[in-house]
This record gives C-alpha cells, sequence and structure tokens, in this order.
C-alpha cells in the first residue's frame, strides 16, 4: 500500500513465506492445539473409566509431543501470521485489528487462560497417577484446557470469516460508526466455525493413530486399542465436517464459487477442470481407506499406512486453506479491500490523482509521470509501481514470476501490449486480479518497466520512449 | 511539522474506543501494565537461560552436583517464561498496533526481512531449549553435546533482543527515516545499541531478584540437593542484582540523551523525569539493603518480599517513563499521519461522488452489443478490433471467414495452430454459449 515503506521478498515471493508460517500455524494449532485437546481429554476418560495405566500413558507420549509443538511452534507461528501480515500488507492488518481489536483482545485473555491450562495439565500430568484422587481434578483442567483452546480458534475463525464475508458491516457507516457486531456475526463465521472444529478432531485423531504406531511397537494390544478408539473419534467426526463444510460453501459470494476449480488446481491445468474433482475425491479416498485398514487390522497394519493417512490429511487441509485464500481474490476484506492494500473506495481518487502522489515513501522525483518524463525515471517509477501493486502476489523471477506470466502472453518487451493488459487486469480474463489504481501515465510507466524485465538493456531503454 | 521527511496516512478506520474519551487513556494503561508482565518474564528467560548453561558448565567442571542442580533447577522457570513471556508480549505488539499503526508497521517494514527473525528464531530457540531441558538426564554421559545444545538455545534467545530493539527505536524516531533505512542503520546506532545495553543488563538483574526469590523457596525443600542449590541461588542471586544495576547507572543516561531533542524536551515538559529520580532512589535502596546483608545469607522473607516489592515499583515507574518518552516522540508524528488521513479520506470520497456523478451524467456510448459483451467477459484484454495485443486483432479474426458456430467452439476449445506466431489462448468455458454467438456475429461484423 502506498502509506508504507516497501520490502520486497525476491524469488520466494511473499504469498509463498506467509503460506509456509499459516500451513504450518494450521496444522499445529488445529491438530495439536484444538483437536489435539479434545481426543486427549477423551483419552484420558477412556483410561480413568477403565483404570487403564498403559493407555494412560500412551496418551501422555502423545500429549508430549503435541506440547511441545503446540508451544514451540503452534503459538508462535500464530503470532507469526500476524508478524507476516504486518509487513505485507500492512493496511489490511491494520483495518482487521481496529476491527476486531476487542475479540482480539479477549482471544488474548482466553490464550492466556489455554496456556496456563495447558502448562499446569502437562506439568502435573505425572504426578496425579491413574488412581490418586488428583486424577480427577487433573482431568478437569484438561477440560479446561480443551474449551480455552477451542475458544481461541472460534473468535480468530471470525476474523478469516469477516475477510471472505463481511456481510452486513460494508453495509454500515464507516469510518463514523462501523458496526462491530456486524463484523464479528458475519455469515461465514458459524458454518466455518463447525466446519473447523470437525476437521481439527479428524486430524489431531489421525495424528494420534500415526503417533500411537510408533509409541507401540512392543504392544500390539495396546496399538489396537489405540487404533480402534482414535479411528471411532475420526469417524464420529465426518459427516459433521460434511455438512458444516457444505453449509459453509453456500455462504461464498458466487464470484468466489466461481474460481473454487482454479483454487485446487492451478491456472496452468484449467483446461482440465476435472481433475480438481479427481484430486480431492483421491485424498480423501486414500486417507479414508487408510483409515478403515488401521482400524479392522491394526495389527497388520505397516507404518505407510499410517503415514499415507496423515499425509493424505496433510494434503487435504492445505488444499482447503489454498483454496479459501484464492478464491477472495482480487479481495483481501471482500468488497472492501482488494489484496494489493487498496481500498475500494479510494480507487476513484487514485485513478484521479495518481497513486504515487499519495506514496510517502517513494522519492519526490518519481511521483508524477508525464508524457514527458525521461525513460530512466519512467522505469523507476514502474519498478516503483510494479514493487507497490503487484508483489504481493508476484516475484519478478521466482515463485508466482511475473516475468513468466508476460512471456505466456508473448508480449514480452511491448510496451504497448503490456499497457492494455494493465488496463483490463480485473477482467473476466483475470478475475483474481485486482484493478490498476492509477492514471494512465501511471500505466503506462508500469508498462515500460514491465517492458525491460525481459528485454535485453538497448531494446529497453527504446521501450520506454512514450 | 518539518522534522518528518516522510509520514505515512493512519489507518481509515476508527480506533476501537466505542467513542468513549476514557477508553484511550485505559489502552495505554493496559500497554504499559502488560508489556511490564511481558518484560520480567523476558528478563528471567534470558537470565534463567544463561544460568541453566552457566551452572551446568559449573556443575561438570568442578565435578560438584550441586551446580548441576542449580542449573537443572533452572530449566523449568525458562519453560514457564518462554511461553509465558511470547503470550503477554502479544497484548503490548496489539496495543502498540492499533495506537501507533502507520508508525510501528513502517518500521517492522524497514527492517524486514530481520523482522521475522523474531518468530523463526524463536522458534528454533524454544525447541533448543526444550530439547537441551528433556535430556538433561539422558544425555548425563555426553555432557559436552548437551551443553552445546543449551549454549546454542541461549545464543538465539539473546539474538531476539536486537531485533525488537531497533524496530522499537525505529518507530518511536519516525525524524530519522530515510527512503531506504534498513535493520542494520536502526540497529548500529547509539540509541539502540545503549538501550540495548541496559536492557540486557537489567534482564540479568531481574533474574538476580528472581533467584532470591526461587533460592528462598527452595532451601524450603524435602530435597538436601535441591536446599544446597537454594543457597547457591540466593548468593548468587545477589551478585547478579548488584553488579548489572550498578552499571545501568552509567548506561541509562547514555540511552537517554541519546534521543532526539524535542522529544527530550517534551519528556521534561510533561515531568517525566520525576520517575527517572524515584526509580534511582528505590534502587540505590534496593543496593543498600543486599549490600547491608551480603555475606548473610539467611534472609528473612520479610526483607525478600521488600527487595522484590521495590523492584516491581522500580520497573512500573521505569515502564510508565519509557511510555513517557514514546509518547513525547510519537506525539507530532501520529498527529500529522491522523490529519493526512482525515484528508486522504476526505478527497477520496469527493473524488469517489464525483466520478459516480460524471459515469451517471454522461451520455450513454452506443456499443454494439457483442462488444459490450466481449468486455464483459474480458475477451479485450488480450484482443482489440485493429492491433495485435496478445491475441490477434478481430479484424484478422473476421478475415478467417469462420461461422458463427466454429467461433463458438473455437473460445471454448482453442486450436493454436490457426494463428502461428501469437501466444496460444486459454479455453474460455466459463463463458455462456448464448453470450458467445453474439459476440461471434459482431467479430464477423468487422470485416
Amino acid at each position: 500500500m502506498f502509506d508504507f515503506p516497501i520490502f520486497d521478498m525476491p524469488l520466494v515471493g511473499h504469498r509463498l513465506m506467509f503460506a509456509f508460517d499459516a500451513i504450518v500455524h494450521v496444522f499445529i494449532s488445529h491438530g495439536a492445539a484444538v483437536g489435539g485437546s479434545i481426543i486427549l481429554v477423551l483419552a484420558q476418560w477412556f483410561a480413568i473409566k477403565n483404570n487403564d495405566r498403559k493407555f494412560d500413558e500412551l496418551a501422555y507420549k502423545i500429549f508430549f509431543t503435541f506440547f511441545v509443538l503446540a508451544t514451540a511452534v503452534g503459538a508462535l507461528t500464530g503470532i507469526g501470521i500476524w508478524i507476516h501480515v504486518n509487513i505485507i500488507n500492512p493496511a489490511a492488518i491494520g483495518a482487521l485489528l481496529r476491527v476486531f481489536f476487542w475479540k482480539w483482545f479477549i482471544e488474548w485473555i482466553v490464550f492466556n487462560l489455554e496456556m496456563i491450562f495447558l502448562l499446569i495439565w502437562f506439568l502435573t500430568w505425572k504426578a496425579r497417577p491413574l488412581g490418586t484422587p488428583g486424577k480427577k481434578s487433573h482431568f478437569k483442567i484438561g477440560l479446561y484446557y480443551a474449551i480455552a483452546s477451542w475458544l481461541t480458534m472460534a473468535i480468530i475463525t471470525a476474523i478469516l470469516g469477516f475477510m471472505m464475508t463481511p456481510g452486513n458491516w460494508l453495509a454500515s457507516d464507516f469510518p463514523t460508526k462501523p458496526d462491530y457486531l456486524a463484523s464479528l456475526m458475519n455469515p461465514s463465521w458459524i458454518p466455518s466455525l463447525g466446519f473447523r472444529t470437525f476437521f481439527s478432531v479428524i486430524w489431531a485423531a489421525s495424528a494420534a493413530m500415526m503417533l500411537s504406531w510408533f509409541f507401540t511397537k512392543q504392544d500390539e494390544e495396546l496399538r489396537a486399542q489405540a487404533m480402534r478408539f482414535f479411528g471411532r473419534i475420526l469417524a464420529a467426526c465426518i459427516i459433521p465436517m460434511i455438512v458444516f463444510g457444505y453449509w459453509y460453501y453456500l455462504q461464498f459470494p458466487q464470484a468466489a464459487k466461481d474460481l473454487f476449480t482454479m483454487g485446487v488446481i492451478t491456472r496452468r491445468l484449467i483446461a482440465t477442470p476435472e481433475l480438481a474433482t479427481i484430486v480431492t475425491v483421491a485424498l480423501a479416498l486414500l486417507s479414508l481407506a487408510s483409515m478403515l485398514y488401521l482400524y479392522f487390522k491394526p495389527k497388520k497394519a505397516a507404518v505407510w499406512i499410517a503415514l499415507v493417512m496423515f499425509i493424505a490429511n496433510a494434503a487435504l487441509i492445505s488444499e482447503f486453506e489454498r483454496v479459501r485464500e484464492f478464491v477472495r481474490k482480487p479481495y483481501i476484506i471482500y468488497g472492501y479491500m482488494y489484496a494489493n492494500g487498496v481500498r475500494v473506495q479510494d480507487m476513484a481518487l487514485l485513478n484521479k490523482e495518481g497513486y504515487l502522489k499519495n506514496a510517502a515513501f517513494v522519492p519526490e522525483e518519481y511521483r508524477n509521470p508525464t508524457a514527458t518524463t525521461p525513460p530512466e525515471i519512467r522505469i523507476k517509477t514502474g519498478e516503483y509501481l510494479y514493487q507497490m501493486q503487484c508483489r504481493y502476489c508476484h516475484t519478478i523471477n521466482g515463485v508466482n514470476s511475473v516475468k513468466a506470466r508476460i512471456t505466456n502472453l508473448g508480449i514480452q518487451g511491448n510496451a504497448d501490449a503490456l499497457y492494455q493488459r494493465i488496463k483490463g487486469l480485473n477482467s473476466a480474463a483475470t478475475p483474481f486480479m485486482p484493478p490498476f489504481a492509477g492514471t494512465d501515465e501511471e500505466m503506462k510507466a508500469l508498462a515500460a518497466y514491465l517492458a525491460t524485465l525481459n528485454a535485453p538493456p538497448s531494446q529497453a531503454a527504446a521501450a520506454a520512449k512514450p | 511539522m518539518d522534522y518528518f521527511k516522510m509520514i505515512p496516512n493512519d489507518i481509515p478506520l476508527p480506533l476501537p474506543d466505542g467513542g468513549l474519551s476514557f477508553v484511550e487513556p485505559v489502552f495505554h494503561l493496559l500497554l504499559v501494565v502488560a508489556w511490564v508482565v511481558h518484560i520480567l518474564f523476558i528478563n528471567v528467560l534470558l537470565g534463567a537461560s544463561f544460568g541453566a548453561v552457566y551452572f551446568n558448565s559449573k556443575g561438570v567442571k568442578m565435578k560438584n552436583p550441586v551446580f548441576d542442580r542449580v542449573g537443572y533447577l533452572l530449566t523449568t522457570p525458562v519453560t514457564i517464561s518462554e511461553n509465558m513471556g511470547a503470550l503477554w508480549g502479544v497484548a503490548p505488539l496489539l496495543l502498540v498496533s492499533v495506537l501507533f499503526t502507520p508508525l510501528f508497521y513502517a518500521a517492522a517494514i524497514m527492517n524486514s526481512p530481520h523482522w521475522l527473525h523474531i518468530i523463526y528464531g524463536n522458534i528454533a530457540a524454544f525447541l533448543l531449549s526444550y530439547l537441551y531441558k528433556f535430556t538433561w538426564h539422558t544425555l548425563e554421559d555426553r555432557k559436552s553435546l548437551h551443553l552445546v545444545i543449551g549454549v546454542i538455545s541461549v545464543a538465539l534467545f539473546f539474538t531476539l533482543p536486537p531485533v525488537f530493539m531497533a524496530t522499537v527505536q525505529l518507530y518511536i524516531t519516525p525524524t530519522t527515516w530515510t527512503y531506504d533505512t534498513h535493520f542494520w542503520d536502526a540497529l548500529l546506532r547509539p540509541d539502540t545499541f545503549f538501550r540495548l545495553m541496559h536492557f540486557y543488563f537489567a534482564s540479568f538483574a531481574v533474574t538476580g531478584i528472581f533467584m532470591l526469590l526461587y533460592g528462598f523457596y527452595k532451601r524450603k525443600s524435602a530435597d538436601e540437593l535441591d536446599r544446597q542449590a537454594g543457597d547457591v541461588l540466593v548468593s548468587t542471586g545477589k551478585s547478579w542484582f548488584l553488579v548489572p544495576t550498578v552499571l545501568n547507572f552509567f548506561v541509562g543516561p547514555l540511552v537517554l540523551f541519546s534521543f532526539p531533542s524535542y522529544g527530550l524536551e517534551a519528556f521534561f515538559n510533561s515531568g517525566y523525569y520525576w520517575l527517572i529520580l524515584l526509580s534511582i532512589v528505590l534502587a540505590l535502596v534496593m543496593i543498600y539493603m543486599l549490600i547491608k546483608g551480603f555475606f548473610n545469607n539467611d534472609l528473612s522473607a520479610k526483607k525478600v518480599w521488600t527487595i522484590v516489592g521495590l523492584m516491581l515499583v522500580v520497573v512500573m515507574s521505569m515502564a510508565t517513563l519509557r511510555h513517557g518518552m514514546r509518547l513525547s516522540l510519537t506525539g507530532p508524528a501520529m498527529a500529522e499521519a491522523k490529519a493526512k488521513s482525515l484528508d486522504f479520506q476526505q478527497r477520496a470520497q469527493d473524488a469517489k461522488l464525483e466520478a459516480e456523478a460524471a459515469a451517471a451524467a454522461a451520455p450513454k456510448v452506443q456499443m454494439a452489443q457483442g462488444e459490450a459483451l466481449a468486455t464483459k467477459h474480458g475477451c479485450l484484454a488480450c484482443h482489440s478490433v485493429d492491433n495485435k495485443v496478445v491475441g490477434p486483432a478481430y479484424r484478422e479474426v473476421a478475415k478467417k471467414g469462420y461461422d458463427q458456430a466454429k467461433i463458438v467452439a473455437l473460445v471454448a476449445a482453442p486450436q493454436p495452430a490457426n494463428w502461428p506466431g501469437y501466444t496460444a489462448m486459454p479455453p474460455m468455458p466459463q463463458v455462456p454459449a448464448e453470450d458467445l454467438k453474439v459476440i461471434a456475429d459482431w467479430i464477423n461484423s468487422l470485416k
């Protein structure tokens, strides 16, 4: 956004860098914390009910793994999402913080409780063995941990839902009187929360099944017991997850629904849209088949079956998160702000006055391209525009390379054709791209810069001529 | 004001204060209190993780199990303070991000990608500190390996404050920003350097007080080794507090006077210097109390708790004056950012209404229905009527003499062989056939 300094992440790009942190966070927060706390509470309840010391020990081993991952990686990558967005799209996170401040603050208080219950539950598990009176109160701590853990997800999900479906907030009168209740009660909050809750439990149960395989190498009976126990929890959550998932899907705007197929696969494969269905169904069947095998033949199942189930589930979760992020385009907050931080309502001003006129962190000489601007200044001006409007998703020659995109169109080095293309960014041909914000001369400066990317230097100078 | 070469706009949404004037001061109070809790945990994290490795190696060197136990005991506060420290860092981060958005985010971006170290460096340090703690007994016979793990994790923890400090110093001094200020410029400035030093010293001093308390508690343990370790903690705690605190009397003024003069002026005019005097006096009292009983390790509970209480008052007072300095330095910049933002929003609103009015008033350009549909479906992103853009000009397409059905089929399944030298067109199955028929007739009308 024009209000902030520029940090351009080369090769890897902002999108991938962010996606890495975010997906690690989803894996761990949903698996080790939210879903993990639920299945561990159930496992402890089961061990207490049957006075089963071995099962209690197995549950602790799984808990140990979840604890290390949740505290060292899960919590920090959660803050990491915020830190990443803060350097990628400060305008968007700044807006979200103002709309959701109190919800975030409440989430932080609940997060405190979650962390305290987690630390107590973990650090005192062994000091409260089965059969002692302390075990019952210890079990309660676990229960509180699970509730607190779920509540943090409930609040964060509201923010994600808001970004996709701001609902009546958009219609409210901001900046004077934004409707904070509408932003919380946005249409996709409850369905997405239900969907995430059930897939968290499924994901945690599949992780527990895989871990149990490793922790029960010497005890096949225990393995069979664990597979049956976690397998049942997993199976029970499949139908509710699908129901909530479908309800969630219904909330997406039509334009977002139209992008679903492309979100599952890539633009390159769009000629064969059926691949999207094939990939999704195949992964789901693979996961289901491995789960059933582990359930019915726990003693015969090899480790790779547990791994296949785990990896297939990880792939399905990643696919869901990618689709959710992808179909929101060209927006970051639907209908309010484009993916590159430009507010929809500022477009008219920026197109009239110029984008760079308002760019505080661009040196003065690059803020006003005209028909008579010298080529070097013009190209540098275009580079600033690229960095401020395109680098959110593109890199020059790495992930989602703008050079490759231009070459694929066959218009490399052709400033006129590039200019025509920039004019129609947000057309039906590329509905996921935000429109260019700025004057005609700024479009030409960007085209001049892009023309230099694939062209030899001598041609580049020629292309920059107005 | 001319101090600032560049100031970003503020976020064009209201502060979440519900329009109530007393809420903003509450934000400031919450910021100071949450930050104090955060920083106390972080102080203990740095000091105790250092101590856990220091006493471990001392135990190996002197073959003394008491030192080994002191090190092991210190891993528990490390686990707790790394978790609680990160957690209590979230609230100040949230409040700073809301109250000082344009300045703080601008500084974080200038310090990138190094700013990300506070996540990834932290995760690595966290995992290694767990490894160090949970292998304390299993690696008993491979102490050097165990110590290497500990040293790396401590070293990593110590690399996090410089990143924070560089960002904090940068956002509260927007007068120093240039078009290419980066992380190392901010880190190697005297103000950042001395503040960092002051912070590291304070970490050991706070850990010293913590050790005093922890040792006092462990001395009552049923375990003999724990009791002896408690004694070591008490005597170490005293010197860990005394030496860095005395050093900070010298570093503190260097920090204070390295701030820009307009900020110092506002700071003194607001009377915050009283808090400096208060902190110094209380710190001197603590030093006196500890020196007086330096060789007497049988401290009374009353004395220990008095010292802890005094420390909390000192830390609170220093946090408040620190916040005073932040307000003094950022006040003018935030006022300018807010004014700029309001002006921008007004202009944006005017331009939007103007554009809407112009669109409503403009005579409807008579566009062929086919052309309108081609625009709607994005065809004109690659084709124009007369010129080659990405694909061929529509007049060229018309010359091919395809009939309507053929064009409709080609859009759904393009044949790149028909147009050598052009980029292959992607299939456009999303365009409805009814619209395509109209577009096809329009193209053929261009002959």
